[in-house]
């Protein structure tokens, strides 16, 4: 694995094959998560999914499109077309310098403009393959960890991950809640309207062991997936030059 | 007091800080010798003990890794934003201050250096215009900018004695990782001063005239130089943030209509 603590020397001699580009938020965690925990949370995962796949670990992004918050203190955002914007000039950064293949981890739910931008830049560069995981992709053979499962904020599985890596960080007096609405109600209303806690799930059956079993298990999958589909959507854009 | 992103929510909305502070760095070749992220390494301790040492509740948020390293698009490590997309990042960022009531920001631009003074900076450029059309956007919002190898001026060169051609892994950034992460820093790299050089910044690629990656002397640095200059900056950069909220708070009280 090479990141921002190697020289630009270091890493054009190794020249990975991969390059990893993180994506955190700095928002609201309800009462006992920090304001970092996606930018944290994310950061872990990618430096060992770079350490499995011996890829460029691009310096994570710490923030993104974290208004679904609204102004709850310590939240900052990017607006939608900065994000965009953002992703776009990593990708032609990377590509610059040889990188063909490029894997985004996203590490906040809210991003809805990622899968449109990580669309406009592979079907415009189709020598660059641009990979973004599903979030919540489970595989039949994952160990059933959970006790309520993972959902959407602040709740069993990110309390799980940050009392792992963070075990200072989190705080006490965790609130579950389940709002009586879908989630596209995220949409409509800020999550302190909907939730006055700030929590979306089951914190309270967070443990430091469920995250450590999550860790691995996560970065297994996104490793395999990355492997695999790397290798299907190289096999379909060459099957498609090849034709007349 | 300090709230960073390590603190929740509840604790930064009961605090209420008045202060924010937002550095900007950049990941980009730093000759053979420094990582790629040096001066994000550098402006994560800076940033944090400037923070430390304004007075009032200070929000600290982490540093913005991308900045505009177009002059170097192309090199390993490189990764780069064009000069719209990080305004619009840095914008926001405040805007979203704003919206929570927190109306002093403290951007803390890359390094600068000896060569600049605080009207133009050395790097990530677009932080200048940015800043200034937070502030008339945002009456309400007092938005200022710093270069901390700047505001440090003419003390620096006494610590630095290569400051006058400093200006990209140097003696000043190499001697700041020998200090902050001396395992990062491999070799001495490569002395490197032509006639000329910031003046075809807007022209030409960096390699073009500085084909090493260096521009100034490293073989000069050494940790306990880091730490002297790293010292002066913090103490200069706190300096400049509070003298400029203090102007600005008498100043803005005019009223023109």
């Amino acid at each position: 694995m090479l990141d921002a603590y190697n020289t630009s020397k270091e890493i054009g001699e190794a020249a990975p094959e991969i390059a990893i580009f993180a994506i955190g938020a700095i928002e609201q965690h309800s009462v006992h998560l920090p304001l970092g925990t996606d930018w944290l949370g994310i950061a872990d995962l990618a430096q060992r999914v770079a350490a499995e796949l011996d890829a460029f670990l691009a310096t994570p992004l710490p923030f993104s499109m974290s208004q679904c918050h609204g102004p709850m203190a310590g939240t900052v955002w990017l607006k939608p077309k900065t994000l965009a914007a953002v992703l776009r000039d990593v990708a032609h950064s990377l590509f610059a310098q040889g990188f063909r293949k490029v894997l985004v981890l996203n590490g906040h739910g809210g991003n809805f403009v990622l899968e449109a931008e990580i669309r406009r830049i592979n079907l415009s560069n189709p020598d660059l393959i641009l990979l973004m995981p599903p979030i919540f992709a489970r595989h039949p053979d994952d160990p059933v960890i959970w006790d309520k499962g993972p959902d959407v904020h602040a709740e069993e599985a990110e309390t799980s991950h940050q009392l792992f890596i963070n075990p200072h960080n989190v705080k006490s007096g965790r609130v579950d809640y389940l709002p009586p609405v879908g989630r596209e109600f995220l949409d409509y209303a800020y999550m302190g309207f909907i939730s006055e806690h700030g929590a979306w799930g089951h914190p309270s059956y967070g443990t430091a062991e469920k995250g450590e079993k999550f860790v691995a298990f996560r970065v297994k999958l996104i490793a395999e997936w990355a492997r695999q589909t790397f290798a299907r959507v190289e096999d379909l854009r060459q099957a498609r030059g090849g034709e007349a | 007091m300090l709230l960073d992103y390590q603190n929740t929510s509840f604790e930064v909305k009961a605090a209420r800080p008045e202060i924010a502070v937002l550095p900007i760095g950049a990941t980009q070749q730093c000759g053979d010798h420094l990582p790629v992220g040096s001066m994000n390494i550098i402006l994560d301790e800076l940033s944090r003990r400037v923070a430390q040492k304004l007075s009032g509740t200070v929000y600290l948020l982490p540093t913005m890794p991308l900045g505009t390293s177009g002059l170097h698009m192309g090199k390993p490590g490189t990764v780069a934003l064009e000069w719209s997309t990080l305004m619009d990042v840095v914008y926001d960022l405040v805007e979203s201050l704003v919206a929570q009531r927190i109306h002093q920001v403290a951007v803390i631009n890359g390094l600068g250096g000896v060569t600049e003074t605080t009207v133009r900076p050395r790097e990530n450029y677009i932080i200048k215009t940015t800043v200034r059309q937070l502030n008339y956007d945002f009456p309400q919002l007092d938005a200022i900018w710093v270069q901390p190898f700047t505001v440090a001026g003419q003390q620096l060169e006494q610590i630095i004695e290569s400051a006058r051609v400093d200006l990209h892994a140097g003696e000043l950034a190499t001697s700041l990782l020998l200090y902050l992460a001396p395992e990062t820093v491999k070799g001495k790299g490569v002395d490197h001063v032509p006639a000329a050089a910031q003046e075809y910044w807007d022209y030409v690629p960096f390699d073009q005239l500085c084909p090493d990656g260096v521009c100034g002397r490293p073989g000069l640095a050494s940790a306990e130089k880091g730490e002297q200059a790293m010292q002066l900056a913090v103490r200069e950069t706190v300096t400049y943030i509070e003298e400029s909220f203090a102007h600005l708070a008498t100043m803005k009280r005019r009223l023109y209509y």
